[in-house]
């Protein structure tokens, strides 16, 4: 069965070019704009293999996102990653403190993004 | 262009906005962090994304721009006029930028790059010179001392195995972030081939202490690759900080693999018979080396002084945390909460939709004028009744329908503190814009076409109207000049001021030049609201100096025009030396109006009606003058029968409505008034466009076409007439040649 991977980004470019190269290579991708929306979904019990999410957005950011989720008994193992940039490498150790797997340095190639997400999930 | 640039266009455009929105507010309030991290956000999103469709000169210029506004945000440099105004040439030129990568062209032109280029090199000389050079420094000597130490360390001799030697020990916490060693494990084999793998569960606490979400594993992993030591590491990068790693290159110095049995926590033997077994050490290499070792001192006591507090001691520290800080963080979650809330009340349409709303709600109305007739026509009453219940909410439907266009005017507003910034800067005058009314609505495709208007009216208040600051100091005024923008909503007509507290239009010039260019005669009487207005008139323009500002070649006329063709109008009020009011005057909607039903013969009229104020008989039916006595007040009218040349018999009886338009009052003669009417305008065609005194037509139930009246055109027909009849008695013929 195909493996589905949550998206979370507040930037249109990124949630539609990610999610087709996702697409692409055989997963299915279940998308929010932010960290509210994803929340609640993560809240009704969406069943996900992966959640890829932006750190930095209006409202509720990544990293309170992940914080959330972790608590929530069914995403206790729940590989996480946050989407990062050369520029914010200080924000990395935060977001590992708050219960995420790994990043991915934006911007990545296609490879570098499907290479990443084998790291997390078979 | 593809979806992904379309959308990267779109939304890049939307963050430009916000970051100079934020930019212009960071002026005012340089401490707002809140405000200082969502500049930053806009930049960054249009970076990633840049990144995302490739436009790498698009990146390569933001990302320059977010390394300002990281220093900017992290408190490294300061907010400065200056820093603002070099970022704001930035948004602009990003602006540009987007616009070169829409049009599909691989790099900007030349004079687009070289403005780029000395936007970047402004921006490195002013806020980024020095620091990142020293630090790169730095990191380069602790790299160095850290090859020093390894090489102090290894013993001699090289073993002689062509695979690499992993050991890992993960943290407990691995499986609670989420990641399974088991993933990595696979992974590894991406990049090469597991030549042997022991699982060290040495770790592992009896059954009753275990905590099953913590892992205890670790692995000696021998492993085949072409793979370089960076890639290999970068497997565990994710797992790096809560991991103990080792990762031995082939053909390592025997001492490497000592220190490592050393330093892992398991028994030094066990670890040694495993590196046997794998082929990494022979049984003699191991058992001299660790012989070696243990004759030599433990060298470690002495670095442990230096290690860093413990954990705890930070964590008491940090428990120590200032009231204020506690109450910033409050306020600011609470004012996150309320966007959120604001956002989640808010959905985007697309405005087609709308508009397709909007149509399909007029035609509505007209199928419902057309049933609500019919049953008058019937006579039955208990149908009269349910259709004009049905009426009741169409018009209800209607009403909503016309609100969900309108918007606030407060965003087209806004747009204009960039404007006055920018204008008054480049013209040396300070000037400050007052918002009032921000919140007034109006219809959305109103909005879209009064931006340039305003601008230009803006414009021209800031380059005519406020006068420079020594001849303000002269007159004494305050220093700062004043425009103003104003709106609110009056009688079914959405009024839009700019207001400037400038020296006012010049009466006299303006005379002059009007009998310059032809537009008036020498010796005509004119009030000093007509002079004024004269500015409007085709190929008019007092301004003395051209300058960047204003004379592009558009004149207060195209302001005229462009107003006109949204059926609303434009007047200035002057006073020499203390400034000008320029009023705009437009209808809350262009699409659907309350009409008033009249006939003269057998043609319908519409006359709208928030502009109808009172309906009254015509006394003196066969009287040659145009005007009537109303309470005391005199008013003129206008006979539509003569004005539209109406053929047939005049009926006994006649009415006059009387409409009111920008404060002043006309009369207008009907044969018979059929009462309130709801309708969708039509526009007229391009035929008709140059008919006065007639905005449109629409549909009547029956089917037949009623023409609705252009009231300001009836308003100013009717009251320069009136006008001149006053200053020139002896023509009375001038309503037929109209």
């Amino acid at each position: 069965m195909a493996k589905t991977i949550f998206l979370v980004d507040d930037s249109a470019t990124i949630l539609l070019s990610v999610s087709s190269i996702l697409g692409k290579a055989g997963f299915a991708v279940e998308k929010a704009s932010n960290a509210d929306e994803a929340l609640k979904k993560f809240k009704a019990g969406v069943k996900v293999d992966l959640l890829i999410t932006d750190l930095n957005m209006p409202g509720m950011n990544g990293i309170e996102l992940i914080k959330q989720v972790r608590t929530l008994p069914a995403y206790k193992f729940l590989p996480i990653l946050f989407l990062t940039t050369e520029s914010q490498q200080s924000r990395k150790a935060e977001a590992k403190a708050a219960g995420a797997s790994g990043w991915i340095v934006k911007p990545a190639t296609a490879d570098d993004l499907l290479n990443t997400i084998k790291l997390v999930i078979r | 262009m593809d979806e992904l640039t379309s959308t990267f266009v779109n939304e890049s455009r939307d963050q430009l906005t916000a970051m100079e929105d934020g930019l212009l507010k960071l002026e005012q309030n340089p401490d707002d962090a809140d405000n200082l991290g969502a500049i930053f956000r806009a930049a960054h999103t249009i970076k990633g994304g840049s990144g995302v469709v490739e436009c790498h000169f698009i990146e390569a210029f933001t990302h320059k721009v977010e390394n300002v506004l990281d220093k900017l945000r992290n408190g490294e440099i300061p907010v400065s006029g200056e820093l603002s105004t070099v970022m704001l040439e930035c948004c602009d030129h990003l602006g540009a930028l987007l616009d070169v990568f829409a049009a599909g062209l691989p790099r900007p032109d030349d004079t687009v790059q070289t403005r780029g280029d000395a936007l970047l090199a402004r921006l490195t000389e002013l806020f980024l010179g020095g620091g990142a050079v020293r630090s790169t420094g730095n990191r380069d000597g602790m790299l160095a001392a850290e090859d020093d130490n390894s090489i102090e360390a290894s013993g001699g001799g090289v073993v002689d195995t062509d695979a690499w030697h992993i050991s890992v020990r993960f943290g407990p916490g691995v499986l609670r972030n989420g990641m399974d060693p088991l993933s990595l494990l696979h992974y590894l084999t991406s990049l090469g081939e597991i030549t042997t793998l022991t699982t060290l569960a040495d770790a592992l606490p009896t059954a009753e202490k275990m905590d099953p979400e913590c892992c205890y594993l670790g692995f000696e992993i021998g492993f085949q690759t072409r793979a370089s030591k960076a890639q290999i590491e970068q497997v565990f990068d994710f797992v790096r900080d809560e991991c103990t790693l080792y990762i031995l290159p082939p053909n390592s110095r025997i001492g490497e693999y000592l220190k490592l049995i050393d330093e892992l926590p398991e028994d030094n033997m066990r670890l040694g018979e495993i590196l046997v077994r794998s082929g990494a050490l022979t049984q003699a290499e191991l058992d001299d080396g660790l012989s070696a070792q243990s004759r030599a001192p433990v060298r470690e006591a002495a670095g442990e002084a230096a290690a860093p507090p413990p954990l705890g001691d930070v964590l008491v520290e940090q428990k120590v945390v200032h009231k204020e800080v506690v109450e910033a963080a409050a306020t600011r979650q609470a004012v996150v909460s309320e966007k959120k809330a604001l956002e989640a009340r808010v959905i985007r349409v697309h405005a087609d939709k709308l508009d397709q709303l909007i149509d399909l709600v007029g035609e509505m109305v007209i199928a419902g004028a057309g049933a609500n007739l019919l049953a008058q026509r019937s006579g039955q009453s208990d149908l009269i009744e349910s259709t004009s219940v049905l009426l009741r909410l169409v018009e209800d439907i209607r009403d909503s329908a016309l609100q969900l266009r309108m918007v606030q005017i407060g965003e087209t507003f806004n747009r204009f503190n960039r404007v006055v910034r920018d204008s008054s800067r480049e013209m040396g005058k300070a000037i400050d814009l007052v918002i009032t009314g921000a919140e007034t609505e109006l219809d959305k495709s109103v909005v879209e076409k009064l931006g340039d208007p305003l601008m230009h009216l803006v414009r021209n208040a800031i380059d005519h109207g406020i006068e420079a600051p020594a001849l303000r100091a002269a007159r004494g005024k305050p220093e700062n000049g004043t425009v103003q923008l104003n709106a609110y909503h009056d009688s079914g007509n959405i009024v839009i001021e700019v207001i400037d507290d400038g020296g006012g239009l010049p009466r006299d010039k303006i005379r002059q030049k009007a009998i310059d260019k032809g537009l008036i005669d020498a010796a005509a009487t004119l009030s000093e609201h007509e002079i004024s207005n004269l500015i409007f008139e085709a190929g008019f323009s007092t301004a003395e100096k051209v300058t960047n500002l204003s004379g592009r070649g558009v004149g207060m006329d195209v302001v005229r025009r462009n107003i006109q063709s949204l059926r609303g109008s434009v007047e200035v009020d002057t006073i020499e030396g203390e400034g000008s009011t320029f009023t705009i005057r437009l209808p809350l909607t262009l699409a659907i109006i309350d009409g008033f039903l009249t006939s003269v013969g057998k043609a319908s009229y519409v006359v709208p009606l928030d502009s109808v104020v009172e309906c009254i008989e015509l006394a003196d039916a066969s009287a040659k003058r145009n005007y009537l006595n109303l309470r005391g007040e005199v008013l003129p009218f206008v006979r539509l029968r003569e004005l539209f040349a109406i053929g047939g018999e005049v009926p006994k009886r006649q009415n006059v409505v009387i409409i009111q338009y920008a404060g002043k009052k006309a009369g207008l003669v009907v044969d018979t008034l059929l009462g309130e009417f709801q309708t969708v305008i039509k526009p007229l065609g391009a035929l008709f466009k140059h008919l006065r005194g007639i905005g449109g037509s629409t549909i009547l139930g029956t089917g037949e076409v009623a023409l609705i009246l252009d009231v300001p055109a009836l308003v100013g027909l009717v009251t320069s007439l009136e006008d001149r009849r006053l200053t020139a008695p002896r023509q009375p013929e001038l309503l037929a040649s109209y």
